[in-house]
């Protein structure tokens, strides 16, 4: 059902922090300004929660790239944004070992009202996925009816 | 003969959003508040607005939430559709006669499915998108509204009965639906009737109402709304894609042949976010602004002006004279150019939005027994100390109905006003009405003097 | 008056053992474990709603195909699309469905949950769901409005987010929120005409309030200036009628000299030192004049903007509250003189700071604006002595200021005056210095042109003779009241002369033997840009505002502050007063510039906000933090380790069957929810309630699945 032009279709994850990225989205959106249709967005209170697996397992199962887009220095909650940081450099090293390109997954702080860092971020990473293109998984894209029985 | 009676501690005069974040603040400290709103919904003028400065979210989309916030609280009593009559001192609080004026629509069976509103024959021009839209006789009165039901126009309908057949509620609608009184008992009460703009016609030069292609800031709002009338920004004569906008500025305001000497504080901020919406909405389009001086004076706001400027907006300071008609109902517009010696040349537009001002739009005088000022707007006598009192202990002000004033400042004043209530009411009942509203049954003819 | 009443008595340092923090985890667990239980042995059913947005979403995103293809969902029961899902009616569906499809989680797709999560949660909630049933997904600023161009990809990823959204749900819990009890006392810091407000209306509500005022006098700059605009009345009248009616208020506690040296805790209770010092001078002491004669050490006065001199003994201003005198500290070298006269015992040099703890519910940030300070030479500032700021003038203008309210500089009269507005205000980078931090002041302070232009009145009234040049960009008299003082000031001859901000008036020492010291060049876009040059007897410049810096504050409180330094309100227009910070407000110019009208509604809203915050004595919040699954915890300690936080997880040991074992224990109250503890637990038994890794993991998931909508359709 592929049209030529849609090759394998990647996909982006990000995960945006409530008083960080996801803001930062918003503003991007109440501006109207475009951006590729293979983004998504998940709204997290606090990127701390994700250990270095849960990185790795997501880029098994289903995203070609995640970008974790939290406030940074500006983080509300103290400690969170070093550990954040922290976790992903261990996912770093896991994906080194599994060979994967360390590049799909970047940390990003990006303010409530940071439009044009947003877009700069989404650009990159599909800039990179035309490069590197998708993850290959071994087994197939899962249909609708299979994955959610699954 | 009985009235109604509801034992409240605040009553609050105009549901726009001053009167709505003063019942909020009121509600959310335990005080039982009665909302009076004259219209058929809540909102006032902002929920009219396109987007709003300086942040530009979309007015409907932060109003809303406030909205029906203000209906589903517990300790806010909602009357739409209805007006203060007469007030009367009690104690050391007042009685308010409300008149509670008939919808034809009973409002707490009509589930707001519109099917009336589709059966009605008659189309009338919609006020809520100042004509540029049409709207029924049996209509809702827009999309947002709270409350969600429909309301009948006596003055356009028809009665052909075809509202009556549609809807699918038994007795919802009701012709004979009779106007009713009731009284409210209140330590305190809040006039927050807000403004309206000065007509547009106001100023005979400029030709409004006369040409069709000169229109009004609040008009603008209306085209540029997500949910406005056409979707795009299209002119009124012959639905044409405009391509030279111009806006002048201080229409209605700082002029004393119009006997308004005030400033309306808001209108640089919204000619100029108006003028960056049609940059977006109009890329091809050449957007100027007329200028006496550019009052960017809130928060974030000379950024805000200073990105106007940016993106090739044009500001120049002029006097505007005389607008005329030319061909294509395109207009020439007179102007004086402050900044270069007060020459004056004639400028080529084909859409003209008039930043019209603000002016009170209600005299509480009569009923509320309370001064306005020189201005018109509500006396607030001590300016710096209790800025939300009005010349009547008892009776506070927000929102613009004390004068001109944006929506950070209208919220700012609400939650001053709702202070000074509550102080008030500490003071002098020192209580507060410990349950929900009760309504009461009383004999209407009460002894007169109570106190 | 600084000695704490006796109801309101305030705990000294010493005897002060700090009270932990209790809260009744227990029962919260039992109240939330019933619920779950309860919830737990229906099947799950969810309700699917995709909002049309009047459009906005609809326009772009085929919201009626969205609806469809949710439906196919296992757990979906129903699945809609609605024109407002905000609305009334909107929100109607959603309860109908509860009450009669029996669903019992909620997933809508519509605008930014920042706009509506609230809105439906309450909703799921007046349907008789537990509101944290309920999944919100962005639809609108995420997809509509960023892919306006790809309608079928933005169709496409509608579904994807909604289905994630629902594979979120069906792992929703039932939560509870934390309930605290809350102090009914507020803490003012800043004892500004706008904390003065504030701390009046919550003590009109009865609740306690301490003022914390860093100065050693109330009133903040107001007692400063001489006639304020626009009722033209004294500025210390008004000042006083505030300040009397504070002193009178029982519940008011006022402490000056003092700031804030330490701050925890959360809203409902916040645990306060503070350090006051000392005055070194009692209050009947009676040779005050003797004093400051025989005082040797002489400073500038900060009072009069340094155009006159002070004593290490002295009283800010004659009438000031509390009227005693002070000992200026960081320039007294104890010489003993002033301890020789007056009444004896009534100095003491020896007296040090003196710390004491506070605790309160709620906290108003107050602490006001310092008038722009310009660089040396800047406008001539600094370096000719004709050229003064506007606070300078005001207080030349005062009957107790430094000339006695004679129109004066160094001594000469003044005839010709230029003054400049914008100093310090609307800068552009590039033409204007920036200030350390390395940014220039671009926005407008507000109250300036009409100050400027009331000072003119003032001295139209007073000194007639005098020709006044206003060099301004744009007037900016916008308040009630305001415009008056222009048209006026037009009226009584004030000349008009326009500059631009990049080409900024020029301010020069004339020659010597010139009539007038100082000469001011412009460029005046009234008259085609023609080049002006105005001799002058004084220059004044219409400073801005900038906030008192409070670095040390905004780290104790972790309140924000904006791209202009000045504090940050949560959202500049639904919630103008609040903070990111629950518990903390803001009032006055330490958000942005103000006059004293504005000020005082601000004060006042604040008030409101901690009336309603406090009046329960008990404050809900969010039940988004960490919660240890007992049956995955293994005690390994790594989340107590790790964790940021004071008391907000600590091992405990328990004994059951004669084992002893160690598990995690979370206090909620202690615990904001900032998830470290999540990811290094090895056994994955710690999550932030309604936001869990397996939700995480099942919303990835759903992003593997392919979808079609279109072609299906
Ligand atoms: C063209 C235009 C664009 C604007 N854009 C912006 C913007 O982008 N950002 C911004 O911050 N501000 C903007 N404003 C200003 C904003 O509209 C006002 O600040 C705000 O609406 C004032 O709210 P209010 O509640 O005081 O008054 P209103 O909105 O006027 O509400 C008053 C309410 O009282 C009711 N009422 C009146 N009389 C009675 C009575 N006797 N009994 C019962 N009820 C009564 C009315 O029906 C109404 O519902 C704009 C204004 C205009 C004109
Ligand atoms: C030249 C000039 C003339 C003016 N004229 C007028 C006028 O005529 N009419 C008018 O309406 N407005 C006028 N204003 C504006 C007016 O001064 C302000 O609106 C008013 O002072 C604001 O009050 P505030 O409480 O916000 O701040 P402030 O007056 O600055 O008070 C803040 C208080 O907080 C204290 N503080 C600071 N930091 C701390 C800390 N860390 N801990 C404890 N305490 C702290 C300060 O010591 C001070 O007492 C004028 C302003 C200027 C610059």
């Amino acid at each position: 059902m592929k049209t030529d032009k849609e090759k394998v279709k990647s996909k982006i994850l990000i995960l945006a922090t409530l008083s960080g990225g996801y803001l930062g989205a918003d503003s991007a959106g109440q501006g109207n300004k475009e951006y590729a249709p293979n983004v998504y967005i998940f709204s997290v209170m606090t990127a701390a929660i994700f250990p270095p697996e849960f990185y790795i397992r997501a880029l098994e199962k289903s995203v070609d790239a995640i970008i974790v887009m939290y406030s940074g220095s500006d983080c509300p909650y103290k400690g969170a944004a070093e550990h954040t940081a922290k976790m992903i450099s261990q996912a770093y090293e896991m994906m080194k070992e599994r060979g994967m390109d360390q590049r799909r997954l970047r940390l990003s702080a990006i303010c409530t009202v940071c439009v044009d860092p947003f877009l700069e971020e989404v650009a990159q990473a599909n800039e990179l996925l035309d490069e590197i293109g998708p993850i290959e998984r071994p087994v197939p894209a899962v249909t609708e009816a299979e994955s959610v029985t699954a | 003969m009985t009235n109604k009676r509801l034992h409240v501690d605040a009553l609050v005069v105009g549901g726009g959003i001053a009167g709505m974040q003063t019942s909020l603040d009121l509600g959310d400290q335990g005080y039982q508040v009665a909302l009076v709103e004259k219209t058929a919904s809540i909102g006032g003028n902002m929920v009219q607005l396109s987007k709003v400065f300086p942040t530009l979210d979309c007015a409907s989309c932060i109003t809303t939430p406030k909205m029906s916030s203000v209906h589903h609280h517990d300790n806010i009593k909602l009357l739409t559709s209805s007006e203060v009559q007469k007030v009367t001192p009690h104690g050391d609080g007042f009685i308010a006669e409300v008149l509670l004026k008939p919808t034809y629509v009973n409002n707490d069976t009509c589930t707001g499915c519109q099917k009336c509103e589709e059966a009605c024959p008659v189309d009338i021009l919609d006020e809520y998108d100042y004509g540029f839209n049409a709207r029924r006789a049996a209509y809702i009165p827009f999309p947002t509204a709270i409350p969600y039901t429909a309301v009948i126009d006596m003055d356009h309908c028809i009665f052909c009965g075809q509202c009556i057949k549609a809807c699918p509620v038994p007795d919802c609608i009701d012709f004979n639906m009779q106007p009713e009184v009731i009284e409210i008992e209140t330590s305190a009460i809040v006039i927050s009737t807000g403004f309206k703009v000065t007509p547009y016609d106001a100023k005979e030069e400029y030709g409004a109402g006369k040409f069709r292609n000169v229109i009004d800031g609040l008009m603008m709002e209306r085209l540029l709304a997500p949910t406005g009338p056409y979707g795009h920004v299209l002119r009124p004569s012959d639905g044409k894609l405009p391509d030279s906008i111009a806006y002048v500025q201080c229409a209605g305001s700082r002029d004393l042949t119009l006997g308004v000497p005030y400033c309306s504080r808001v209108c640089c901020m919204y000619a100029i976010k108006q003028a960056m919406l049609l940059a977006g909405a109009l890329p091809m389009a050449d957007i100027t602004i007329y200028y006496m001086d550019i009052r960017t004076f809130g928060k974030q706001y000379e950024q805000f002006y200073q990105n106007a400027k940016a993106m090739g907006i044009e500001f120049v300071k002029a006097k505007v004279a005389r607008i005329t008609e030319v061909e294509n109902q395109d207009l020439n517009v007179r102007v004086e150019l402050i900044d270069e010696n007060s020459q004056v040349v004639e400028r080529h537009h084909d859409l003209v939005v008039l930043s019209v001002g603000m002016l009170p739009n209600y005299d509480p005088q009569a009923v509320f027994s309370i001064d306005i000022a020189e201005d018109k707007f509500v006396e607030t006598p001590y300016y710096h100390n209790s800025p939300a009192a009005t010349t009547r202990p008892g009776i506070f002000a927000a929102g613009t109905a004390a004068g001109p004033m944006d929506i950070v400042d209208t919220i700012v004043t609400a939650g001053s006003a709702a202070a000074d209530v509550a102080a008030y009411i500490q003071s002098h009942n020192g209580h507060k009405a410990e349950t929900a509203v009760e309504t009461q049954t009383t004999v209407a003819e009460r002894s007169v003097d109570h106190d | 008056m600084t000695e704490p009443n006796e109801e309101n008595k305030e705990k000294d340092v010493k005897n002060n053992s700090e009270e932990p923090i209790t809260v009744h985890v227990d029962e919260l667990k039992d109240a939330v474990e019933k619920e779950i239980a309860d919830a737990g042995g229906e099947d799950i059913k969810i309700g699917v709603y995709v909002c049309q947005c009047g459009g906005n979403i609809s326009d772009v995103v085929r919201t009626d195909l969205v609806a469809k293809e949710l439906e196919k969902f296992p757990n979906v029961v129903v699945s809609r699309d609605f024109i407002f899902m905000c609305s009334d009616s909107g929100q109607e569906l959603i309860k109908k469905d509860i009450q009669e499809k029996g669903i019992n989680r909620v997933v809508v797709g519509s605008c930014s949950p920042f706009l509506h999560e609230t809105t439906f949660r309450k909703a799921v909630s007046s349907g008789g769901l537990n509101p944290y049933l309920y999944t919100h997904v962005g639809i609108r600023e995420q997809d509509s409005w960023v892919h306006a161009d790809h309608p079928k990809e933005a169709t496409e990823l509608a579904v994807h987010l909604m289905e994630a959204g629902v594979a979120k749900a069906r792992l929703l819990e039932p939560l509870k929120p934390t309930e605290i009890k809350a102090k009914k006392h507020a803490l003012v810091i800043g004892g500004g005409i706008a904390g003065l407000q504030a701390a009046l209306s919550i003590a009109k509500a009865d609740l306690k309030v301490t003022i914390v005022e860093k100065s050693h006098f109330l009133g903040g700059r107001v007692a400063q200036w001489d006639t304020v605009f626009p009722t033209d009345e004294d500025a210390r009248a008004v000042l006083n009628r505030v300040i009397e009616e504070v002193l009178a208020n029982p519940n008011i506690t006022i402490h000056t000299g003092t700031e804030l040296i330490a701050a925890k805790g959360y809203i409902g209770e916040f645990n306060i030192r503070l350090r006051q010092q000392p005055r070194g001078v009692s209050e009947d002491f009676d040779g005050l004049d003797e004093a400051i004669k025989v005082c040797p050490v002489e400073v500038p006065d900060e009072f009069n903007f340094g155009l006159s001199k002070r004593k290490a003994i002295y009283r800010p201003y004659d009438g000031c509250v509390p009227s005693g005198a002070v000992i200026d500290w960081e320039h007294c070298t104890k010489c003993g003189e002033c301890l020789k006269v007056g009444k004896k015992g009534s100095i003491n040099l020896d007296e040090t700071p003196h710390e004491f703890d506070i605790t309160v519910g709620a906290v108003v940030v107050a602490t006001g604006f310092d008038p722009y300070e310009p660089f040396k030479g800047e406008f001539g500032y600094g370096e000719i002595p004709e050229v003064i700021t506007l606070p300078q003038l005001e207080r030349i203008l005062s009957k107790d200021g430094p000339t006695k309210g004679k129109l004066e500089v160094n001594g000469h009269p003044v005839h010709n005056i230029a003054m400049i507005h914008c100093v310090g205000s609307r800068q552009k980078e590039g033409v204007h210095k920036p200030q350390p931090d390395g940014k220039v002041n671009d926005y407008c302070s507000r109250v300036c042109c009409t100050a400027t232009l009331s000072a003119a009145k003032q001295i139209h009234e007073h000194f007639p003779d005098t020709n006044i040049f206003d060099l301004y960009q744009d007037i900016r008299t916008y308040g009630r009241g305001h415009e008056d003082y222009y048209i006026n000031a037009s009226k009584n001859g004030v000349t008009f002369l326009r500059y631009f901000a990049e080409e900024i008036p020029e301010v020069t020492k004339s020659p010597e033997g010139e009539k007038n010291p100082v000469m001011v060049k412009v460029k005046d876009h009234l008259t085609w840009g023609y080049e002006v040059e105005v001799p002058v007897d004084l220059v004044v410049l219409a400073v801005g505002m900038m906030p008192t810096p409070i670095q040390d504050l905004i780290g104790m409180l972790k309140v924000s502050q904006g791209n202009d330094r000045f504090l940050l309100e949560v959202h500049p227009k639904l919630r103008p007063v609040e903070t990111a910070i629950a518990g903390i407000v803001l009032a006055g110019t330490a958000q942005g510039p103000m006059t004293i009208r504005e000020a005082s509604y601000a004060g006042q809203a604040a008030a409101s906000k901690v009336i309603a915050m406090l009046i329960t004595g008990q404050v809900e919040l969010e039940p988004f933090v960490a919660k240890i699954d007992p049956e995955r915890c293994e005690g390994s300690g790594e989340c107590v380790k790790y964790c940021p936080q004071e008391e907000a997880i600590r091992l405990e040991t328990f004994t059951e069957d004669g084992r002893t074992f160690q598990r995690a224990v979370v206090s909620p109250a202690n615990c904001n929810g900032c998830g470290v503890c999540v990811s290094v637990c090895p056994n994955r038994a710690i999550n932030i309630q309604g936001w869990t890794l397996d939700q995480f993991d099942a919303m990835v998931e759903a992003l593997a699945m392919e979808v079609s909508v279109l072609e299906d359709a």
